[in-house]
């Protein structure tokens, strides 16, 4: 009985951010699949979530999200990470064409001790995940078609005070899209006990 | 690890801060405009207020209330854009309940109160164009009182202000934090809120394996890409040899052979080894078979006058030959009885490599293009394969025949569909995978022998990389940089190594373990000048190496263990003993030269 509790019980903050992560990587995957970014060729299919995902098998590029995810779940157990944004930018101008944001909120930043909330089960996360991940798919079909080859930069924004590796992560641009020739979508959100993310494409649209 | 990044680094944000002024004089701007706005307005706000006070259910962006209190007309309109309408007429509009309340609903009854009371109805609809138009872009000075309350909507004028106020607020508090025409300009061109740093990751993302068409980028690499090698002599082991401390490796040769003549180029294939424990060999133009078992030397013809020997390869069965020629046929010998049996023409240019899979000879040509000759039919040409603007220097059948392996000098390379099925001449296939990783010549393709669906690749100078393909689901699941030119690779038969010979300035062969991709044994200077080709004996213990330095060497890297492998093991000589091969030409320096090493 009591272990069974102890499964029930919230996430923790390592557990969540553990979840983050591992949803920010398949996003990530999906958007550099479903905007061609990297060939079709060096995605594999892998069961998550329910359902079926394109994941890269190109060692390098698996690698390199490691290495940024990595330093992503050490920012999100300090909870200074606000905003992680996948931007896809042309190869050849270096115009950023799409902004892929996730807002990191956390939800209650103080466990409100005098009246612990029901802990919201994982299916429900994992279905909520899901929702975004299908929502991601079938932004393909407004997004404006890509003509040209693309790579693409990973933001974070972090806080003031949040521990930058040296060398390893520097300051950047944000790879902002003109207002007057952007256009955004909110999409769907999803949040455990401990974060809420929130995700959002900004794309360039010239009439 | 420093906890923050070095202000130096944060500087260039700060740096970036003439925006500012500007930015802040607009929201200056704004702020007071709205201020005129609301100031010039009070007459009509303090109307809508009151009707909105009465009916408590009124939409004030409701377009028919607009026109009702238009009585005039369009004329009229263009007065009231520029100043309020006056209070005087706006009173004589008797604003009772149930005229609200169909306006609210947008409904206007035929003969019902709105026509008695001169309602326009068919001029003033407000063009929906316009309408945006103004609430974006000129929010209060243009448009009069009357159209800035009935298209901006009072929330969203609110969250604006509350942005700008937001914004100048993080201005002040704090101008060291990251540029605010960063942040400005974000913020205009996301909407999302402001945050502090900006951070990404230092690397650029690594290229697409299999992208198509960046020759700038593929240039610049070649270009960089003696800059930055690994120079020979950072490698550990600057010489002699290394190698593991669990295994010995010879690091002499178990038996050298003069092989005079033998071409010194990168893209010929001139060495097999076959079933039957022969050697074939082709120097210039003659095509030498040597025997392992009996150590004889059996002379296989000459090619026409001319000509030369560009490629050989054995039959999976040992008893045939196919020989390349530099004018683009392709001859089939019996090893037997050393007959040339047929001459399959078609090519117009050198072949540079042949391989067999069962009655199909396939055969990379130098002007990119790959046949399948099928020996056994007078139109021998069954299928062309097209995919490769290079020559086509490395070409291997899977054991299985499923598929084909080829890389070219277009630094390509493919992996083809093996069934040649019942198509006739014309009939062309296209590649499976076709993988442009590689920034040189790829001239070493092998297929390894105990997990079929693996391939390594091999690039040259500029490339001097080793990738392992999965043929399957296309991955590339090994790369591993060496220090120079790979002229060949061959997978250990019966170990999980790869073993690849280098050009130069290394000239070395070395054997790489498997999966790990770790150095088990680097031979350097194997030969004088650049290691060329390789083949491995039907036993799979030793290795016979061909370079431009004219020898034929052979070196046992595997050592087997079963006895069922060591019955066709070439017996051991004195290592030092040359033979020699090649119409009775010996070169005695050559023993004193290696004596020496």
């Amino acid at each position: 009985m009591a272990t069974k509790q102890a499964n029930k019980q919230a996430i923790t903050l390592k557990g969540s951010c553990a979840l983050v992560t591992e949803f920010f990587k398949y996003a990530v995957n999906t958007i550099l699949f479903q905007r061609e970014v990297y060939p079709s060729d060096d995605f594999h299919m892998v069961k998550k979530y329910g359902q079926t995902v394109l994941v890269t098998q190109d060692l390098a590029l698996e690698n390199y999200l490691d290495r940024i995810l990595k330093q992503v779940q050490k920012w999100l157990l300090t909870g200074s990470v606000t905003q992680l944004v996948c931007a896809i930018i042309s190869k050849d101008t270096r115009t950023p064409l799409e902004r892929w944001v996730f807002d990191v909120k956390l939800v209650e930043p103080l466990a409100d001790s005098s009246e612990p909330q029901a802990p919201k089960p994982e299916a429900e996360i994992q279905s909520e995940i899901r929702a975004i991940l299908k929502q991601i798919i079938s932004m393909v079909t407004y997004l404006p078609v890509i003509h040209e080859p693309t790579v693409f930069n990973i933001l974070a924004y972090t806080s003031e005070s949040a521990d930058v590796p040296a060398g390893e992560w520097v300051d950047t641009d944000p790879l902002a899209i003109e207002a007057s020739k952007s256009q955004q979508v909110k999409m769907r959100s999803f949040s455990t006990d401990v974060h809420r993310i929130e995700a959002m494409v900004a794309y360039r649209y010239e009439e | 690890m420093n906890p923050k990044t070095p202000s130096r680094q944060r500087a260039r944000s700060e740096v970036q801060t003439p925006l500012t002024p500007s930015l802040r004089n607009a929201m200056n701007n704004m702020n007071i405009r709205s201020g005129a706005a609301t100031g010039t307005s009070p007459p009509k706000r303090s109307t809508m207020r009151s009707t909105k006070a009465s009916s408590g259910a009124l939409d004030t962006t409701n377009p028919f209330i607009a026109s009702s209190q238009l009585p005039s007309g369009s004329k009229s309109r263009s007065a009231s854009k520029s100043r309020p309408g006056s209070p005087v007429k706006r009173n004589t509009i008797p604003t009772n309940e149930s005229f609200v309340k169909q306006a609210s609903n947008g409904v206007i009854r035929k003969g019902g109160v709105e026509s008695r009371l001169d309602v326009v109805t068919n001029d003033y609809v407000p063009p929906a164009k316009t309408e945006m138009k103004r609430s974006k872009s000129t929010p209060a000075n243009r448009a009069g009182a009357d159209t800035r309350d009935r298209f901006i909507t009072k929330k969203e004028a609110n969250t604006d202000i509350a942005a700008v106020a937001q914004t100048l607020e993080k201005m002040s508090i704090n101008p060291a934090q990251s540029s605010p025409g960063h942040t400005a300009r974000l913020v205009a061109a996301t909407g999302m809120p402001l945050t502090r740093r900006i951070l990404g990751y230092h690397e650029p993302p690594p290229a697409a394996s299999s992208s198509t068409g960046d020759t700038m980028l593929t240039q610049q690499r070649e270009f960089a890409r003696p800059l930055y090698a690994q120079r020979p002599g950072a490698v550990a082991t600057s010489t002699g040899a290394t190698t593991n401390k669990s295994r010995k490796i010879p690091t002499v040769p178990e038996r050298v052979l003069d092989a005079p003549g033998l071409v010194d180029d990168f893209y010929l294939n001139l060495l097999s080894w076959s079933v039957n424990n022969a050697v074939a060999v082709a120097l210039e133009a003659a095509t030498y078979i040597w025997s392992a078992d009996t150590g004889n030397v059996v002379p296989l013809g000459e090619a026409p006058e001319g000509s030369y020997v560009s490629s050989v390869d054995f039959s999976n069965d040992g008893m045939f030959l196919g020989v390349g020629q530099g004018t683009g046929d392709v001859e089939l010998w019996d090893v037997e009885t050393g007959q040339r049996l047929r001459t399959m023409g078609g090519h117009t240019v050198q072949v540079a490599s042949l391989s067999w899979h069962q009655h199909i000879l396939s055969s990379g040509c130098g002007d990119g293009s790959i046949w399948h000759h099928d020996v056994r039919m007078s139109d021998h040409k069954v299928m062309e394969l097209l995919g490769h603007t290079g020559e086509v220097c490395g070409l291997k059948w899977r054991s299985d025949g499923e598929l084909l392996a080829s890389g070219g000098n277009d630094n390509v390379v493919n992996i083809w569909d093996g069934r040649v099925g019942d198509v006739g001449e014309g009939a062309r296939g296209s590649a499976k995978w076709t993988k442009r990783n590689h920034t040189a010549a790829v001239k070493a393709v092998a297929w390894c022998p105990w997990q079929p669906s693996l391939l390594a690749s091999g690039g040259g100078t500029n490339d001097a990389t080793i990738h392992v393909w999965n043929s399957t689901t296309g991955a590339r699941l090994h790369t591993l940089r060496t220090p120079s030119q790979i002229t060949s690779i061959q997978w250990a038969p019966h170990r999980k190594e790869i073993l690849t010979t280098h050009g130069y300035p290394t000239n070395s062969i070395m054997v790489h373990a498997y999966p790990s991709m770790e150095r088990v044994a680097e031979i350097r200077d194997a030969h004088d000048s650049r290691v060329l080709f390789s083949c491995i004996s039907p036993a799979g213990d030793v290795v016979c190496t061909g370079a431009g330095d004219e020898n034929l060497k052979f070196w046992r890297i595997w050592d087997i263990q079963n006895e069922q492998f060591t019955k066709k093991k070439i017996r051991r000589k004195d290592p030092a003993e040359v033979e020699e091969l090649g119409g009775g030409m010996i070169n005695p320096t050559k023993e004193g030269v290696l004596s020496i090493r």
